[in-house]
């Protein structure tokens, strides 16, 4: 189905509508089982998450914004934040975290005026921008996105210090922010 | 975890967007970047900006069939009594109802429904499923009830506590649950809240703050 098709259908669940929903499932259940697969390695928790997935999707249809957002990156944020929040959930993931207070912070100004732009295509150049990373870098990126890795698995996999991991990422981060917006 | 990036405000609020949409942040961090994501626009910007930055890699995720989880996923939202809307189109079914609404205000009468009871339900449990509790909440009494189904009493000198996390809120504890079954008043209670189950010392977080999650899941409809 097409970007167009599942955005209308993401309308009308926002406005109750069973049948879309029902048509909904139906066009991008494939995907979104396969995103909490992948993150999540083990079927049976995958269904079950699946179900989850489709339950917030109900009740949080209105926050849609087909101006601020493609329907199927947002179905899909929505099944990854999910697979990583019952994968971050799991005890073994539950050491460390950060001393530094992220939060006092001050808010942007003018929020979404960044987010449209790269709604409309500028995203297309991240493939470009992970060739301006270290190999290791970029393969770090890709692994925390796509299998759900933490730090602590980034740290084991890349032999890195489990207490400068997440600096060793930021700084990649930051790069492909320059990249991407540059 | 320290940071030794010399970083603004700006930039620190940026990759830790970036962070929460890679999924790499431990769970307390990432619940509060949740809870930020709804009352902070300019974060919540952010997220979806990088979310778009990450969305060409989404290619990458293979698509795997699933079976028709739709009956279990809609009992979850609409309860089992109620079926989804057969064939009617969505014309058809403004007709019926604005029937239905004209015949009920010629005959001054209410149109009576009968309602079951609302009752919230969450699954939370570990992520191997070693360990489960099932918590069901009457909206009408206010009460919560949870019970273990699957797994050990907590070992020696510790206990299991819950919590709730309103959205956009920090965990807030609701006491000590490792007996089998407990039932406590809880009006605060919603749905689309967060239960979660912590390990903590013997007598409960010495600190306020959950010391080990295990599990958590969102109250919805049953």
């Amino acid at each position: 189905m097409s970007e167009d098709g599942i955005a209308d259908l993401l309308e009308r669940v926002a406005t109750r509508d069973r049948t879309a929903f029902r048509a909904l499932y139906s066009a991008t259940s494939a995907k979104l089982l396969g995103v909490c697969l992948r993150i999540l390695g083990n079927r049976a928790e995958a269904e079950e998450a699946l179900q989850e997935v489709f339950t917030r999707i109900w009740l949080n249809a209105a926050r849609f914004d087909a101006g601020r957002a493609r329907a199927m990156t947002w179905l899909i944020a929505v099944a990854r934040n999910h697979a990583i929040d019952r994968l971050r959930a799991r005890r073994e993931d539950m050491a460390g975290g950060g001393e530094d207070d992220p939060f006092a912070t001050i808010a942007d100004p003018e929020p979404g005026v960044e987010a449209q732009l790269v709604a409309r295509g500028e995203a297309r150049r991240i493939s470009d921008c992970f060739d301006t990373l270290e190999p290791a870098r970029a393969a770090a990126v890709r692994g925390a996105y796509l299998d759900g890795l933490s730090y602590a698995d980034l740290a084991e996999r890349h032999a890195i210090p489990l207490n400068t991991v997440r600096t060793w990422l930021r700084r990649g981060l930051m790069r492909l922010k320059e990249c991407l917006e540059g | 975890m320290s940071d030794d990036l010399p970083l603004s405000p700006e930039e620190g609020d940026d990759l830790l967007a970036a962070e929460y949409v890679l999924g790499t942040l431990p769970l307390p961090e990432r619940l509060e970047a949740e809870g930020r994501l709804r009352r902070d626009p300019a974060f919540a910007a952010r997220v979806r900006a990088w979310e778009a930055h990450f969305a060409p890699l989404n290619d990458d995720f293979a698509e795997e069939p699933a079976p028709d989880l739709m009956p279990a996923i809609e009992a979850r939202l609409f309860g089992k009594a109620e079926r989804a809307p057969a064939r009617l189109s969505p014309r058809r079914w403004f007709l019926a109802g604005l029937g239905v609404t004209a015949a009920a205000a010629l005959a001054g009468v209410y149109v009576l429904q009968p309602r079951p009871r609302p009752m919230l339900t969450a699954r939370i449990a570990t992520a191997d499923g070693a360990l489960i509790f099932d918590a069901r909440f009457d909206t009408a009494k206010g009460t919560l009830t949870v019970a273990r189904v699957t797994g050990p009493d907590p070992a020696a000198q510790h206990d299991y506590e819950l919590w709730y996390i309103a959205p956009g809120k920090a965990p807030t504890p609701m006491g000590l649950i490792s007996a089998a079954k407990g039932k406590m008043s809880a009006p605060e209670l919603a749905a689309g809240y967060t239960l979660a189950v912590s390990l903590e010392p013997a007598g409960g977080s010495p600190d306020g703050k959950p010391t080990q999650v295990l599990g958590a899941g969102v109250l919805t409809l049953a």
